[in-house]
């Protein structure tokens, strides 16, 4: 735990003391007077920028329970703030501090509403505080560190009065279930009726006090803890059970104390308040009375410590994962060695086996796909004779029927109804590749374009329409055919078309019309 | 919050940016590191694997030398595996011409490239590629170019494909002289084959 000063403030002065994690050391007192703030300004100066906590033990203060109706967020943020406005208008050091759920059925919160009523008590001390740059934590009544003490000394008491007995008068704080509710701090003048009268009679003035408070009833079995850090209140505990037969009444002396608080004996001897700063070094209580541009300085410290802590984890999460990272790279990279050497030694076997192996220009691989390939691509060629034969067949039947050229080509798509002077590669050096078909797309096959003349037609286009097209038929009768497309008839006669002529130009012999004809044959494997 | 509470927490700020990028910077890095250490792994498994395969299947690949290697050097020698034999198909042509009795033969051979139709054939590592040449001649008949074409595959200077050939009628009379009456325009693909890349430790 962080280092802290706990400075504990009464009328009759100071006592402060440092703390490191539950501990607090280095205990002393200053008098409430110009030299013993001096000298706790120079005290507090020799740890400055620790956070300092405040605890006031003083008669002016004020506790107020109320119950609201229940609300979360801002809206019980706003009228938690108006209470406090309303009971303690002007006051610097002021809190409230949820204390429950009521147990009607509104299920109302309960809230503590408390208050320093004389904030001069303690202005000197935190000047002191801010010119020696400690940060202010908090301001705290003393009752409200209280309930550690009550649950260390006597836990499960249904009702609980504490008393002590220290240099600013006797202090007696009322608990329910463990629970604050009341607490006073009476300035009884023991020099006339003694110090067991004297606790014995603020006994029954509280009990009164709580009875008009409703707080408790005067027939409520009530269990006074006598606080003796001083071992003088034996006599009173006496008076008490002598007196007060419905009193249970307990005395718990400094060895107690020391034993259940983990404090000196000599220590709460000499200097009882340190029994409240031990417990304000345990636990910061939750109603703290500073402004909040009291403790802006601490908020500050907080976050500062906040984004280190933060910078911490970020740091040690980085270097754990890169760690992480990096050992298995390199358990990665011992293993691919192990697989490099491995490697290395099945070629070196494979190198062994091959010296056995007759001597070849290539790989196995090579030679046998260079084999097979070049079986496959002769198998795969093709000539123009099946069509040049396909071709003679259908012509025979029909000697006026002449060729005049003849395309073939085998490739992957059909060829054109255009002679080779059309065609778009003509002309051109067979410079550049063509186009790669794609793979099992466009087989190759045979096609060709048939440009011929019928002679001795004597102008009888309709006859030699008729002998063209028997020649189409003849030729898709062929099985190697698969399609015939007749491109080029001697009269197109389609009604799209005009159509000009003159029948003094018709030949009464001879004479001769052109057609063209495009040829698929079948794909032969 | 005010310029106070900003100067106060400067440093703090500064340092945790600072930490959040070389932690992330450090991390990415090592991440990073780890990941290509997984690839070079699992690459170097595969070159084992491929190893282990080929050591296992060196009796069969020493089967495929024995089988394959006379038919091999026969077509290195016919010029159809490795570098183009551009002299011997002109040679070829000149023999083939003679033989089928042609008028002599016209010829234009084009820049190689890559063989188009490579994927009808399963290549793998072989890289088929083609020149075209383009012939022309003269015929009496049809049948001389079958015979020109028997003739220049006869001579097995390589492997050739004929891609396309046109017949031209050059003489319409129907009396049929002691003259070449046709043209022939044909366009041969010689297909070349070059072994790809040897695997390592591969016998040559």
């Amino acid at each position: 735990m962080a280092a802290k000063l706990l400075v504990y403030i009464s009328a009759s002065g100071a006592v402060a003391s440092r703390a490191g994690g539950r501990r607090i050391s280095d205990v002393q007192r200053f008098a409430n007077d110009e030299s013993g703030i001096e000298a706790f300004r120079q005290y507090a100066a020799a740890n400055s920028s620790t956070p300092a906590f405040l605890l006031v033990d003083a008669i002016e203060e004020d506790y107020r329970f109320e119950t609201l109706p229940h609300a979360s967020g801002s809206d019980r943020d706003q009228m938690v703030e108006r209470k406090l406005r309303q009971h303690y208008r002007g006051s610097t050091f002021s809190s409230s501090q949820l204390m429950g759920r009521d147990s009607t059925k509104r299920r109302d919160d309960r809230f503590l509403f408390c208050a320093l009523t004389n904030p001069d008590l303690i202005t000197p001390w935190l000047d002191a505080l801010t010119a020696t740059k400690h940060p202010v934590g908090g301001v705290f009544l003393l009752p409200l560190v209280m309930p550690q003490l009550v649950s260390a000394l006597a836990p499960k008491t249904a009702n609980l009065l504490t008393v002590g007995s220290l240099a600013t008068g006797i202090r007696l704080s009322f608990f329910r279930e463990g629970s604050f509710r009341l607490s006073r701090l009476s300035r009884a003048d023991t020099a006339i009726t003694g110090l067991p009268r004297a606790v014995f009679d603020e006994i029954s003035n509280t009990r009164l006090y709580l009875h008009a408070l409703r707080a408790a009833t005067l027939d409520e079995p009530v269990t006074v803890l006598l606080l003796d850090h001083a071992n003088a209140l034996e006599p009173a505990a006496r008076l008490i059970l002598a007196e007060s037969p419905a009193l249970t009444c307990r005395r718990i002396d400094s060895k107690e104390l020391s034993d259940k608080l983990n404090i000196s004996q000599e220590l709460i001897e000499s200097t009882p308040e340190s029994i409240y700063l031990q417990l304000l070094a345990g636990t910061v209580p939750a109603s703290n009375l500073a402004a909040p541009a009291i403790t802006a300085g601490y908020r500050r410290l907080r976050t500062r410590q906040q984004l280190y802590s933060a910078s911490a984890a970020v740091a040690i999460i980085g270097i754990c994962w890169a760690g992480y990272n990096l050992t298995h790279q390199f358990s990665l990279e011992a293993e691919k060695e192990d697989v490099i050497r491995s490697t290395s030694r099945v070629n070196a076997e494979y190198e062994a086996a091959t010296l056995q192996f007759p001597s070849a220009p290539t790989t196995a691989e090579n030679l046998k796909r260079t084999t097979e390939l070049a079986e496959k691509l002769r198998a795969s060629a093709k000539t123009p004779a099946t069509f040049y034969a396909v071709l003679s067949r259908a012509l025979t039947p029909d000697p006026d029927i002449t060729p005049l050229e003849i395309t073939w080509q085998y490739s992957a798509s059909e060829i054109a109804g255009t002679d080779r002077g059309t065609q778009s590669t003509a002309g051109q050096p067979p410079t550049a590749p063509p186009p790669a078909p794609i793979p099992g797309v466009g087989a190759r096959k045979q096609s060709g374009l048939i440009a011929g003349e019928l002679r001795n037609f004597k102008g009888d286009y309709r006859n030699a329409i008729n002998r063209i097209n028997q020649l189409a038929e003849r030729l898709r009768a062929d099985p190697a055919v698969d399609q015939v497309k007749v491109t080029q008839l001697p009269l197109n006669v389609s009604p799209g078309l005009a159509l000009t002529g003159s029948t003094s130009e018709t030949p009464g012999s001879g004479g001769s019309t052109e057609f063209r004809l495009v040829v698929v044959l079948k794909s032969t494997p | 919050m005010n310029s106070e509470d900003l100067k106060a927490l400067r440093t703090p700020l500064a340092v945790l940016v600072t930490i959040i990028a070389l932690a992330g910077g450090a991390v990415y890095y090592t991440d990073k590191l780890a990941k290509a250490a997984v690839t070079d792994l699992t690459r170097q498994k595969g070159v084992l694997q491929t190893a282990q395969s080929r050591m296992r299947q060196s009796g069969d690949e020493k089967d495929t030398i024995v089988k394959y290697v006379e038919a091999y050097r026969e077509l290195e020698k016919s010029g159809f595996a490795g570098e183009e034999q551009r002299i011997n198909w002109l040679d070829a042509l000149r023999n083939a011409n003679t033989r089928a009795e042609l008028f002599g033969v016209s010829y234009q051979i084009g820049v190689q490239h890559p063989y188009p139709n490579a994927g009808e054939f399963d290549a793998g590592s072989i890289t088929l590629q083609e020149s075209i040449m383009e012939l022309d001649m003269r015929l009496m008949h049809e049948g001389d170019l079958l015979r020109f074409l028997d003739e220049l595959r006869a001579q097995k200077v390589g492997l050739f494909d004929v891609k396309e050939c046109t017949l031209i009628r050059t003489e319409r009379s129907e009396t049929l002289r002691n003259a070449p009456y046709l043209n022939a325009q044909c366009d041969l693909v010689w297909i070349t084959a070059r072994a790809g890349a040897a695997a390592p430790g591969a016998k040559r």
